[in-house]
């Protein structure tokens, strides 16, 4: 049994001000009382699942169809895509490369909305009404460390906090044994390390918490040997007793919240890995999912991430490496999509069926994306086979449930792919529209850091309303 | 076509909009914002309790409390006390006998001396240290993608040292900054540069180096003002800081005195290519002390072979011509090679055959895939100490052979060459049968890539000799025997010749010869044989001999090697090597970059620094020597205060400003102007000494008060002072104090980072150069925290769950969280369970029975006993886990097996290790051990 002291619950909520270090706003400090978020907005989604494709997907051949571009393939690619431009690999004059013209490839219009996906995501296919597409997403940023950190955290550099942060930051966590923000990884890091996840200049205490697939799913969860459950209970009592003595000696709120902290680390070690085994899942799941328990896959991070969901996680990242196809990439394209299809697919219809879709959203993104025009060699002369650079003028990324207006496609880039013509959308846009959605106004989550006030969109961000519902 | 990006609120225009408000706030800024005027020394205030203080910093302390009606809290206990000193000294806490000694006499003048002591320990720079690696973002590897280990940590020795020579802040910035530029700059003051050389480095494919070079330099101006200035110019690089009075021209007239060093990134491939490889200047360093120690060893060895191999030279001169003369004879003697005479040739392949006059076997008829040849010879012939094989052309073969297989390629493979000797008069009586002939140093005048004649006699099939590349010739292969063979009455000979390819890959035409006599004669080469043989030499031809002889004296040729071999073990002796700064011959032009971007530059600036700050004296240089003496410049408002304010927040929790890492005009007003000031003058009067400023610091009434909350409840950050301070150990501090306690602490000074025991996998970030984290065994394992490794990508964990920074960037002010992670990390890190194992250990050892263990434990971990009930309550402990695992000794031996590394000695009892244990993991876990108070 705990031996908590009943004067610590109205201390330790006091001591977690005190220990969040300076700088933190007055909504967040009564967040951190634990009254409910005080939200600027309505808040639609409780909780996000951020997918990210670490490296970038060719947007042009899974959610923006170009027919002039495969008419124009082979041609030489207007002076205006490459005059004064930064591009990362591509040193010559490119020709043009449309999708293939092959049913393997083709676009389909789908549901009801008729929204148009690529037959490389059948499964997704199939959800098409509940997404709502981004066509002319913009950054600032075309090596992929710099993007990813510009897309996380709105600065290409490091050191501000991520989208996951500011949200923790923000709105807390609902649950009690579980941290705010989670992040999940298949496939290697992404160039940015941890920062693409981390707090920056918040308190360190929102920084995602990674668990993993492969030893412990959380660092340091498992006693070690010879210490088995009732040993580590009867050690925390202990702990913990030791602690209220010194707790009514030095009268320190801290020590309280050291006691609570105790108790929740305790409940973690049993919480988490009963959340972290998906073998209990029903065998209807596993088909669903495509997944294997004991198996790291983004599949299994699908299904955990909705298991997260469902017990209050504020913030799930999913991050999926290897999308950077300079070469090959009609063969890699294919192969890739296969491994995600169908879990985001069935992560989205398990969402949807356990009425957890609406109050979840579900994000689809990619640190920039790729061009219209071909490349052709490794940057150093070596021919390979066909690929696509790296294209920040606009690209492709979706957001689904969670307030999002399903069916419908925002923006409009150019007849070729290249540049949007119609409703731009810049990164800090799509952030700003994140945070509305979990009813924070990007304007106002600031945090005070060297006599500035910091936000995650810096000066800029607009709503995208089109999407909402 | 293309669109333009979207139209951000222009930073431009923000700033135009504000550009009114902010030109007069300037203006307001410069006169009034207290940070940018020059501190003033602050007389001492008036406090009517007279007898409190200790020093100046006690009378405005107590002069603030007394105006706000509040006494301050009396001493802390001096158990505590010594703790929070250690802690804040060393980072360390002290030992059972400096507690014991304390306590029996608590008196100033004790304290005074116990202050002097620590100030003057090596481990004060070690402890200190971590604050300023924080700003200067040290780390050991590139960050971003590749994240490769780069060497730095010469760089944190040389931080170390400074502060333990408590060298005077100035020099310790000017060396930072500009050590390089120094008149007759020394090797420390060059490796001090390596402060501006820790910024990350992003070499991912298609970077492009110029971006990459001006976000370092960016980096370099931004950490600067945030160390030295206190000031975010970081705003000023896109548009003029919407607050503090510093324009986008001053950003880029600082960023010039940054932006003359090379880039940091090269192609390999030159133009050509989008590859990058992380470069730029780097220097030698001196070999470090066991290195030396090693050359020096290395060297003596080297110089005792180097007399042995002269004495055996003047051996092998002496004997030369005994040797000479003995090879003549060999030579002269030597009748050459005798043709065997076939007796009897039988083939597995169905072949015809036919014995030619010269002794050679011609096969021909069917050609099988493969085939083995048996040829049976009798001979006189004994002393028989080579073979030889002969290949030979036939016009009958195709292709001329010698091979059979294929007119174009008419190759052969000899898988494997067997001979048997048996006396002749042996065969057919019983007696021990053919004996295998033993062959050695097989030689052929050709040999196919891959194909070596040495593989026909190493028994194994798969390999042989053949001869591709030289079809359409004879060719011979000679084998030497390992012993003479040949009965004097006569010898049956028996040579099997395996060709197992397939494909037809046979001989087609071959002989076989013997020789007698030395194989000095086979194996002599033909100027050898030629020069022995002759009277009159040339001097060169004397060398030759002399080279060859020399060659074949075994003692030589072993002195010879062992010479090599020491060669080689020195030349990879290589220095370590260090990160540093150098200057360009060529400077580079500087613009402002319009909107903070590198493609569109503007105005041209020289170097200068910001005109709302003190002056640029005219006779300093423009250069970075010249910025880094406008930084320590008495004139400049800013460094002393920020830097006073730093290390007071380092022992008080939190600075008298309380934006550690802002003094603009947004920063949080000083609880105690006077103070601040006060300090600041003090710092600067007493040449800039760190020491002398801590030491003002502990030495004060306001530090060693109790930090019991007390009266002084109602504060709760402790604004005040109204008593001691109080909060969480820096994570480096906790690892270090669960080693000290624990006795497995090494006290291991300076070197390359060390690999204490981490959780696999963390280390898989992609990128080029994985380094692999390989776990320390030795006493590296055990090292302070300050010499853990610190790659940027993925940091030592229980670092980063004790608010460790990343290191990417200048990091002013840790947070202080405390989270259910950190539970986990103290009760199940493996570093925390040995530290807990090696303590219960310790107890064991050190103290004899329950109630000595305990205090023991106690003064290791808290310095201080326990109370009776504590005592009581751990003393209950000990013996109900006692009891269980007397129950369940598995669970005990399980503990200790899982730790081999701490070689815990089989005369401690596993169930008396395990319940002390649990109890030194409660120790380890308790508020108290991981706060100072």
């Amino acid at each position: 049994m705990s031996v908590l002291p009943h004067r610590i619950d109205a201390l330790s909520r006091r001591a977690l001000l005190l220990h969040s270090g300076a700088g933190l706003g007055a909504a967040a400090l009564s967040r951190l009382l634990g009254d409910p978020p005080r939200t600027d907005v309505t808040p639609r989604a409780q909780s996000v699942i951020y997918i990210h494709l670490v490296g970038a997907p060719s947007h042009l051949d899974l959610f923006d169809p170009k027919p002039e571009l495969q008419r124009r393939e082979g041609q030489k690619c207007p002076e205006a895509f490459i005059a004064g431009k930064q591009l990362a690999f591509i040193r010559n004059h490119p020709e043009l490369l449309g999708t293939p013209n092959d049913p393997r490839f083709a676009f389909r219009h789908c549901g009801a909305s008729g929204l148009q996906i690529s037959n490389l995501l059948p499964h997704l296919q199939t959800c098409a009404d509940e997404i709502a597409l981004l066509r002319t997403v913009q950054t600032e940023e075309f090596n992929h460390a710099p993007a990813q950190m510009y897309l996380a955290t709105g600065f290409g550099r490091f050191g501000r906090p991520s989208l996951g942060a500011w949200t923790s930051y923000g709105l807390g966590s609902p649950n009690r044994d579980l941290p705010a923000y989670v992040a999940m990884f298949s496939g290697q890091y992404p160039g940015a390390g941890n920062s693409i996840f981390g707090s920056g200049f918040l308190p360190s205490v929102h920084q995602g918490v990674e668990f993993r697939s492969k030893g412990d799913p959380v660092l340091f969860l498992s006693d070690p040997p010879g210490v088995d459950r009732a040993a580590r209970r009867r050690i925390v009592d202990g702990v913990n007793h030791l602690n209220g003595l010194h707790l009514d000696d030095f009268a320190d709120p801290e020590t309280a919240t050291r006691i609570e902290q105790y108790e929740l680390a305790y409940r973690m070690q049993a919480s988490v890995p009963e959340l972290m085994d998906i073998a209990s899942e029903p065998a209807e799941v596993h088909a669903l999912y495509g997944t294997r328990p004991g198996k790291t896959s983004f599949a299994n991070n699908c299904l955990l991430a909705r298991r997260l969901v469902e017990r209050g996680v504020r913030f799930v990242q999913l991050f999926e490496a290897d999308w950077d196809h300079h070469s090959s990439v009609f063969d890699n394209l294919p192969r890739k999509c296969k491994g995600v299809d169908q879990p985001i697919a069935a992560l989205l219809h398990d969402l949807k069926r356990r009425g957890l879709l609406d109050q979840t959203l579900v994000v689809w993104a990619s640190e920039f994306g790729r061009t219209p025009m071909a490349q052709t060699d490794n940057g150093s002369g070596k021919r390979t086979k066909i690929g696509r650079d790296h294209h920040n003028e606009a690209f492709a990324l979706w957001m689904a449930g969670g307030g999002v207006k399903g069916g419908i496609a925002h923006g409009a880039t150019d007849e070729l792919g290249y540049a949007a013509v119609e409703h731009p959308v810049h990164v800090h846009d799509f952030n700003a529209t994140i945070l509305h959605l979990l009813g924070l106004d990007h304007e106002r989550l600031t945090y005070r850091f060297q006599g500035r006030d910091f936000r995650l969109t810096d000066i800029g961000g607009r709503v995208v309303h089109d999407v909402l519902v | 076509m293309s669109a333009p990006m979207p139209a951000l609120p222009d930073a431009v225009l923000v700033c135009t909009l504000l550009a009114g408000a902010l030109t007069s706030g300037l203006l307001d800024a410069q006169t009034a914002h207290w940070a940018y005027r020059a501190p003033v020394r602050p007389a001492e205030p008036e406090v009517a309790r007279s007898d409190w203080p200790r020093n100046p910093i006690d009378s405005f302390v107590l002069a603030r409390l007394e105006a706000e009606g509040r006494t301050p809290a009396p001493r802390a206990e001096p158990a505590r006390l010594l703790r929070r000193l250690h802690l804040d000294l060393i980072g360390l806490p002290p030992t059972p006998e400096e507690v014991e000694a304390f306590v029996a006499d608590p008196s100033p003048a004790a304290y005074a001396r116990v202050v002097d002591r620590l100030l003057a320990s090596p481990r004060f720079g070690e402890h200190h240290a971590r604050q300023w690696l924080d700003l200067a973002r040290y780390a050991d590897s590139n960050g971003f993608q590749a994240d490769q280990l780069r060497d730095s940590w010469a760089y944190r020795d040389w931080v170390i040292d400074a502060l333990n020579d408590d060298m005077p802040f100035d020099r310790f910035t000017i060396g930072q900054l500009a050590g390089d530029l120094l008149p007759e700059a020394t090797l420390e003051q060059r490796i001090a540069t390596g402060f501006h050389r820790t910024v990350t480095c992003n070499v991912e494919a298609g970077v492009h180096p110029e971006a990459n070079r001006v976000d370092q330099v960016v980096d370099r101006v931004n950490t600067t003002a945030t160390v030295w200035l206190g000031t975010t110019m970081e705003c000023a690089q896109c548009h003029d800081h919407k607050y503090d009075p510093f324009s986008q021209r001053d950003y880029y007239r600082l960023f010039a005195f940054f932006n003359n060093t090379p880039l940091e990134v090269v192609n390999p491939l030159g133009e050509q290519g989008v590859s990058f490889d992380f470069d730029g200047p780097w220097m030698e360093l001196p070999l470090r002390a066991e290195q030396q120690a090693e050359l020096d060893r290395l060297e003596a060895e080297r110089e005792a072979l180097q007399a042995r191999r002269s004495l055996a030279l003047a051996d092998a001169a002496a004997v030369q011509e005994d040797w000479e003369g003995e090879l003549r004879g060999m030579l002269d003697a030597a009748p050459g090679w005798r043709v065997l005479e076939v007796a009897e040739f039988t083939s597995t392949g169905d072949e015809d055959h036919e014995l030619l006059p010269d002794g050679s076997v011609l096969l021909s008829g069917r050609v099988p895939d493969t085939t083995t040849y048996r040829v049976r010879v009798e001979s006189e012939l004994t002393d028989v100490t080579a073979l030889r094989l002969e290949v030979l052309t036939h016009p009958s073969l195709p292709g001329t052979g010698p091979g059979r297989g294929d007119v174009e390629r008419p190759n052969f493979i000899l898988s494997e060459f067997v001979v048997e000797a048996e006396p002749l008069a042996a065969v057919g009586n019983g007696g021990e049968g053919p004996r295998r002939v033993a062959l050695h140093g097989a030689r052929a005048d050709h040999e196919q890539d891959g194909w070596p004649v040495a593989a026909a006699i190493d028994g194994k099939q798969d390999k042989g000799w053949a001869i591709g590349g030289g079809f359409f010739a004879d060719h011979a292969a000679t084998f030497l025997t390992r012993e003479p063979v040949g009965e004097p009455g006569g010898t049956a000979w028996t040579f099997t010749l395996d060709q197992n390819y397939g494909r037809g890959r046979t001989i087609g035409r071959f002989r076989i010869s013997a020789f007698q006599g030395a194989p000095e004669a086979l194996t002599t080469p033909e100027d050898i044989a030629a020069i022995v043989g002759s009277e009159a030499r040339t001097d060169e031809e004397e060398a030759r001999l002399r080279e060859y002889y020399l060659a074949h004296r075994p003692e030589v040729v072993r002195l010879q090697q062992a010479l090599a071999a020491i060669d080689e073990q020195i030349a990879r002796l290589e220095p370590d090597r260090t990160l540093v700064m150098v200057e360009m011959d060529e400077p580079r032009s500087t613009c402002v970059m319009r909107r903070g971007d590198y493609l569109l530059p503007g105005e041209r600036v020289e170097p200068g620094t910001p005109g709302a700050l003190h002056p640029f004296d005219e006779r300093w240089p423009r250069n970075r020597l010249g910025l880094a003496c406008w930084l320590v410049s008495p004139d400049n408002p800013l460094v002393a205060r920020v830097t006073v304010n730093r290390w007071w927040s380092q022992i008080f929790g939190a600075g008298l400003v309380a934006t550690e890492e802002d003094f603009g005009l947004r920063c949080a007003p000083p609880s105690h102007p006077e103070l601040l000031d006060w300090l600041a003058m003090e710092f600067v009067a007493s040449g800039w000494s760190r020491k002398h400023l801590l030491r003002t610091i502990v030495t004060s009434a306001t530090y060693q008060q109790s930090s019991r909350r007390g009266a002084a409840a109602d504060d709760p950050h402790n604004r005040l002072l109204g008593r001691g301070p109080r909060f969480r150990l820096s994570a480096e501090m906790l690892r270090d104090q669960a080693l000290a306690a624990s006795g497995l602490l090494s006290l291991e000074q300076g070197g390359p980072p060390v690999f204490p025991p981490q959780p696999d996998g963390l280390w898989r970030q992609t990128g080029r150069n994985e380094p692999k984290y390989v776990v320390a065994t030795d006493s590296d394992r055990f090292r302070r925290g300050i010499y853990v490794i610190w790659r940027r990508a993925a940091p030592y964990p229980s670092f980063v769950l004790f608010d460790g920074p990343d290191r990417a960037t200048c990091h002013p002010k840790r947070s202080r969280t405390n989270t259910p992670m950190q539970a986990l990390v103290l009760m199940n890190d493996p570093v925390y369970v040995e530290a807990a194992l090696g303590l219960a250990a310790r107890a064991l050892r050190e103290a004899g029975d329950d109630p000595a263990r305990l205090v023991r434990m106690f003064q290791w971990v808290l310095a201080r006993r326990p109370t009776p009930a504590e005592q009581a309550f751990l003393l209950q402990v000990v013996v109900d886990e006692r009891q269980r695992l007397a129950a369940e000794p598995g669970a005990a031996h399980a503990l200790v097996d899982a730790h081999p590394v701490l070689d815990l000695e089989p005369t401690l009892d596993r169930t008396e290790l395990a319940a002390w244990f649990h109890t030194a993991t409660m120790l380890l876990n308790l508020d108290e051990a991981v706060t100072k108070g």
